[in-house]
């Protein structure tokens, strides 16, 4: 004859140990960033990330100290607002540049993003056809 | 030729209706000539949908741009592969080829089980009618791949970075992954719907599972692999949103693949495999949603459209649908016997299910993170890669010891003095493996010391199950040939381990280092020396290739080049990296010059030595293999299922 199930104990304790291990993620190493438009952007500061449209010149190298310097607008253009950008750090991707959709990370201080990283998004795949 | 692409969907859709509600009130009514007439129905929306795609195949081949899709994703220089590659390359296309599989399976599935399963299958009919009906109107009224328009000279092109044979393969062997498993989903919530819940639905579409399982995982490791040969950033898996969106369902199914052995054996687990079996359906439809809706950031930049809210929709009321089905249905997903012992194989099975289950939720949670804190905080905010990487360890490494565990553990229940007796070779073969590393210097990693360890002592649980198989029946291949799905699950195993080592490898000891470099200059990085030779510029029709060339001493010697594409048409650049395999020690080495001037010959040059990286690329094919085994038809195991379910089957 079975004795008492300890099924529901295990569940229960696997989900408990699945919730400590979530909270004590978040509260000791979890940290988020924002990910913000430039229109977005005001009154921040920090870490963060800036997801935007390249416009402007592209000037400078991302080798130099001086950096790869350009600008970032709303990657709907229902904005105007444009964040500087200074990006320091191994080549940016080779689909980078100017009307190209990225995603630039770093720290945001004085109305300009120091940018340590970019992620370019790749085009084409499931995007509608134009009608 | 447009309108007999039109036709044929709006036939598809007609079709598919029909299924759905006369298959209903057939199988509500137990009309069979209805019924029949429904399945009918089924197959024929199969055949209509197979026109369609006839139809957009023949124009992508011939480059009609008349058709607006075929201008928007091919031109006239593509290779008829890529030409057709473009097929699962756009929106609609790759709607059109869901829905193509979908009405395949769904036919098949119900055609091969009509006479076994009648009553269940009476109801399977109208679920998949109901999941065509979606696909098939949105296909109509939202995202036709027929729409036209007045032919242009050329087409716009397919991305460079997608013409590559990678691309071929690994999107339609997502879609035969994500939709196969509409197929179990759809058997599940016919027994439920039939009241026939016992454990039929399980073996009818257990290959179906197994099948749609090793498509979603094959297709994924191609994914990774076109990552790291094509996109040229060093990595294979960057935890993005739409990659997410694939793995979620592989873990679901793979929860639903052991969990089912419990429920096949002790009639265990009856509604959490109805539960697991509607996860992995909507997380397949929900990664659709994901990768179509823009309401997420990836690096696939997928465009905000209404063809998202859609997928909401359905993903919401088939949601709702499921859960209100297992709801009513409880009363008869009693399970027949309790889990009597904590250690015991169905606990084994259990523990594993908890911690898939757990890191399917935690990576689902990493995705919709950004959605939660715009609702809540009203600003979107990410986690990456730390936030995955430390789930992937919490709830990986245990996985991997469990792997070797399970296998060996009695069902019922077993004693802990015969569990340390039948897991000694294995603790030991872990214990030698991890003092090797340590001594060798391989201990600067945490967790790649104990992924390692515990690699070795599965691996060594497989080897003493197979000896131990081999002595009792005399030869291996009788061994396996007479319970394949096991033995397949054995070497199913030994890929994942395979993987482990690879992942852990290539991630917890590699090394890269980035250096300018003048002509004749060196750098050197894990033994390796490379100097640059210079940069040459190779123009062609359709490309101008830039190359920078640098001679390699050390455990390799040779030339390596890597550089730049410039491609005319579409005017898109491509990074080709240089890459340089030693097989025997499975490492790569891996050059990116970010920066070549022809004149000058200066590069910025970026070096990663990647050991064992190729063990997750073997471990793609071992995995296959391994599937191969555990689908096999295997006559023996079917005559044993056949004989244990004939009592539910009849009653």
């Amino acid at each position: 004859m079975p004795t008492r199930s300890p099924a529901r104990l295990v569940v229960a304790l696997a989900v408990a140990g699945v919730l400590a291990i979530f909270l004590l993620y978040t509260a000791v190493a979890g940290h988020s960033t924002p990910t913000l438009t430039p229109s977005e952007i005001q009154g921040k500061s920090g870490k963060l990330s800036v997801v935007g449209t390249v416009v402007g010149k592209l000037r400078g190298d991302s080798h130099a100290a001086s950096g790869l310097q350009f600008q970032l607008v709303d990657p709907q253009g229902h904005n105007t607002k444009r964040v500087d950008v200074v990006y320091r750090g191994t080549s940016p991707p080779p689909l980078f540049r100017v009307g190209r959709s990225v995603v630039v990370s770093g720290t945001y201080a004085h109305g300009r993003l120091q940018g340590s990283d970019i992620v370019t998004k790749c085009p084409s795949k499931y995007t509608s056809s134009p009608s | 030729m447009a309108d007999l692409g039109r036709a044929a969907l709006v036939v598809t859709f007609g079709l598919a209706v029909y299924a759905l509600v006369a298959g209903g009130i057939a199988a509500r009514r137990n009309e069979r000539r209805l019924a029949a007439s429904a399945r009918n129905a089924l197959y024929c929306s199969f055949a209509s949908t197979l026109i369609a795609a006839a139809v957009l195949a023949i124009a992508l081949v011939r480059h009609d741009f008349s058709f607006t899709y075929v201008a928007a994703h091919t031109n006239r220089h593509l290779p008829v592969a890529y030409a057709l590659s473009a097929f699962w390359g756009g929106q609609e296309g790759s709607l059109l080829l869901w829905l193509l599989i979908l009405t395949g399976y769904g036919a098949l599935a119900v055609a091969i089980n009509r006479r076994l399963l009648r009553d269940l299958t009476a109801w399977v009919v109208p679920v998949i009618g109901g999941i065509a009906t979606f696909f098939s109107f949105v296909l109509v009224a939202v995202a036709s791949p027929f729409d036209t328009q007045t032919a242009p000279f050329d087409g716009a092109g397919l991305t460079p970075s997608l013409q590559n044979p990678y691309m071929v393969a690994h999107p339609p062997m997502l879609y035969l992954g994500y939709v196969g498993l509409s197929v179990p989903f759809a058997f599940a919530a016919g027994a439920l719907l039939s009241g026939r819940a016992d454990e039929r639905w399980i073996v009818a579409t257990r290959r179906w599972t197994l099948a749609a399982w090793t498509f979603l995982g094959f297709g994924q490791l191609l994914g990774a692999h076109w990552a790291y040969v094509e996109v040229g950033w060093g990595g294979y898996y960057a935890w993005d949103p739409v990659e997410n969106a694939a793995l979620m369902p592989w873990l679901a199914a793979t929860a639903f693949l052991h969990s089912v052995m419990v429920q096949e054996r002790k009639g265990m687990l009856k509604v959490w495999n109805m539960v697991l079996v509607a996860l992995a359906f909507e997380l397949s439809v929900f990664g659709t949603f994901l990768t179509r809706s823009g309401v997420v950031n990836s690096i696939h930049s997928f465009a905000k459209s209404s063809i998202g809210s859609w997928f909401l929709a359905f993903v919401v009321i088939s949601s709702l649908f499921s859960l209100a089905l297992i709801m009513w249905r409880l009363p008869l997903l009693k399970a027949k016997t309790k889990l009597e012992s904590a250690l015991s194989r169905e606990a084994a099975f259990l523990y594993n299910n908890l911690l898939l289950v757990a890191l399917c939720l935690t990576i689902l949670w990493g995705v919709l993170f950004p959605i939660v804190t715009q609702l809540v905080k009203g600003e979107t905010r990410t986690i990456g890669r730390p936030y995955y990487d430390f789930f992937l360890r919490t709830f990986g490494l245990p996985l991997l010891l469990l792997m070797g565990v399970g296998p060996l553990i009695a069902w019922r229940k077993t004693s802990v003095r015969g569990l340390t007796r039948t897991l000694a070779w294995p603790t030991t073969a872990a214990v030698v493996t991890g003092v090797t590393l340590v001594a060798v210097g391989a201990g600067s990693s945490s967790p790649g010391l104990i992924a390692y360890t515990f690699s070795a002592f599965v691996l060594a649980t497989i080897v003493v199950e197979l000896v131990r198989g081999t002595r009792a029946t005399g030869s291996l291949f009788t061994l396996v040939a007479r319970n394949r799905r096991r033995y397949g699950g054995y070497v199913v195993h030994a890929a994942i381990v395979l993987l482990a080592i690879g992942i852990a490898g290539s991630s917890a000891y590699s090394s890269s280092v980035e250096r300018r470099l003048a002509v004749g200059q060196s750098m050197t990085l894990a033994g390796y020396t490379l100097t640059n030779r210079g940069v040459t510029v190779d123009p062609k029709p359709n490309v101008t290739e830039t190359r920078a060339h640098l001679d390699v001493t050390g455990p390799w010697s040779g030339t390596i080049s890597s550089g730049d594409n410039q491609y005319v048409n579409p005017p898109e650049p491509s990074r080709e990296v240089g890459i340089k395999t030693d097989w025997l020690r499975g490492e790569d080495l891996y050059v990116i010059v970010d920066e070549a001037h022809p004149k000058t010959g200066l590069i910025f040059v970026q070096v990663l030595v990647k050991p064992l990286i190729n063990l997750i690329w073997v471990a793609g094919i071992v995995f296959l293999f391994g599937s191969a085994v555990a689908l096999w038809p295997d006559a023996r195991e079917q005559r044993r299922l056949v004989a244990r379910l004939a009592p539910a089957a009849s009653a």
